[in-house]
């Protein structure tokens, strides 16, 4: 039996998409544009990013009315007081194409609850929130959002009560966004770095609120296999 | 191969250190809508690139925020940076886009950035 045993292919296909991007690069390659090392850069500090600096702008704002008024009059230069240059930081110097340097906070009230998405691509402001989540760039939510906001938001197991105003936020030109949640009950007298804890990913897309005792690093609930295999 | 006439590097020499859209503040020259104006969006042809989406057009919207100045993507798609315009971000209600949209929820709104060619007075 061993030697009809073959290895299966490790990927099973590739989708167009990822071939034109190897045909794009690798011209641009070619071309002089940039460099494979420029790319690997690139790809490098892009993966290492991660929503804890935009995390700590929110509790920040939570804690000092000044920067919240700072952070949404300008984004961008209070992304530097958490340690984000939006502009020096980059390995270009200017952003990119699809990180332009214009960051907006968009503040919850209590009769406000904003979400982002963008509808035409997957725009995201990866300098302060690193990766998008896989969900964010599919065409289900991106066209289902802005339509049926109330109802794609229930699927993430948030009901926005009736009398709250919900905005979408289509981020569809040089503008990146990230919501401000309101602070929750049960965070009075909370430090800075506790506040970050809770300023989950999805709170910052807004597709989730934040509430005390919910965090990033949360364990992941483990669900036993109704049929294991082998055992 | 000739070499193309166009500057690849005009981009970078202008945005860096800088940041885009920063780099092309103070070019629009005098915005035509103020924020609270009323504005419509028109109907243009789409045939190479927009960033206009579809379902905002002909709808009304009211101006929130001006937010930068750049060269539209229409323009900048084929590396036009000459029209430098301003980006006005509007406010929609979900009815006036989705005509569909529960009455229960009438509150509700959609936030977006277009162009100011893309806008006449409502």
């Amino acid at each position: 039996m061993a030697d009809k045993h073959k290895a299966a292919p490790m990927v099973d296909e590739v989708s167009e998409f990822e071939i034109l991007e190897i045909a794009v690069r690798e011209l641009a390659i070619e071309k002089g544009l940039f460099t494979q090392e420029d790319h690997n850069a690139w790809t490098d500090y892009m993966h290492t990013l991660s929503p804890v600096p935009a995390a700590r702008l929110v509790a920040k704002a939570w804690l000092d009315p000044e920067y919240k008024k700072l952070a949404i009059e300008d984004g961008v230069k209070a992304s530097l007081e958490v340690g984000i240059d939006w502009v020096k930081q980059m390995p270009t110097q200017f952003g990119t194409p699809s990180d332009y340097c214009n960051l907006r906070v968009m503040a919850d009230t209590p009769t406000l609850k904003h979400v982002v998405v963008c509808t035409l691509c997957s725009c995201y402001p990866r300098p302060i929130l690193g990766q998008s989540p896989e969900w964010y760039r599919t065409p289900n939510y991106r066209r289902r959002l802005v339509r049926w906001p109330r109802q794609v938001l229930s699927e993430f197991g948030l009901q926005i009560p009736d009398d709250v105003e919900v905005r979408v936020v289509d981020s569809n030109q040089k503008t990146r966004y990230i919501v401000m949640p309101e602070r929750p009950e049960g965070t009075e007298g909370w430090t800075e770095d506790q506040l970050t804890e809770i300023v989950t990913r999805d709170c910052l897309i807004g597709v989730a609120l934040p509430k005390p005792g919910k965090t990033a690093n949360d364990p992941r609930p483990v669900r036993k296999a109704l049929k294991p295999y082998g055992h | 191969m000739s070499k193309p006439h166009y500057d690849l590097e005009h981009h970078v020499k202008k945005a860096t250190g800088i940041g885009d859209p920063q780099c092309f503040k103070g070019e629009a020259g005098d915005p035509r809508f103020k924020v609270g104006d009323k504005v419509k969006i028109r109907d243009l042809p789409d045939v190479f690139y927009t960033r206009t989406q579809a379902y905002t057009r002909g709808c009304e919207a009211t101006v929130v925020r001006l937010v930068y100045e750049t060269p539209p993507a229409e323009d900048e798609a084929w590396d036009n940076t000459e029209n430098v315009e301003w980006m006005y971000s509007l406010l929609f209600k979900q009815k006036d886009l989705w005509p569909e949209y529960a009455d229960a929820f009438s509150q509700d709104t959609l936030e977006t950035e277009i162009p100011e060619h893309w806008l006449e007075p409502a």
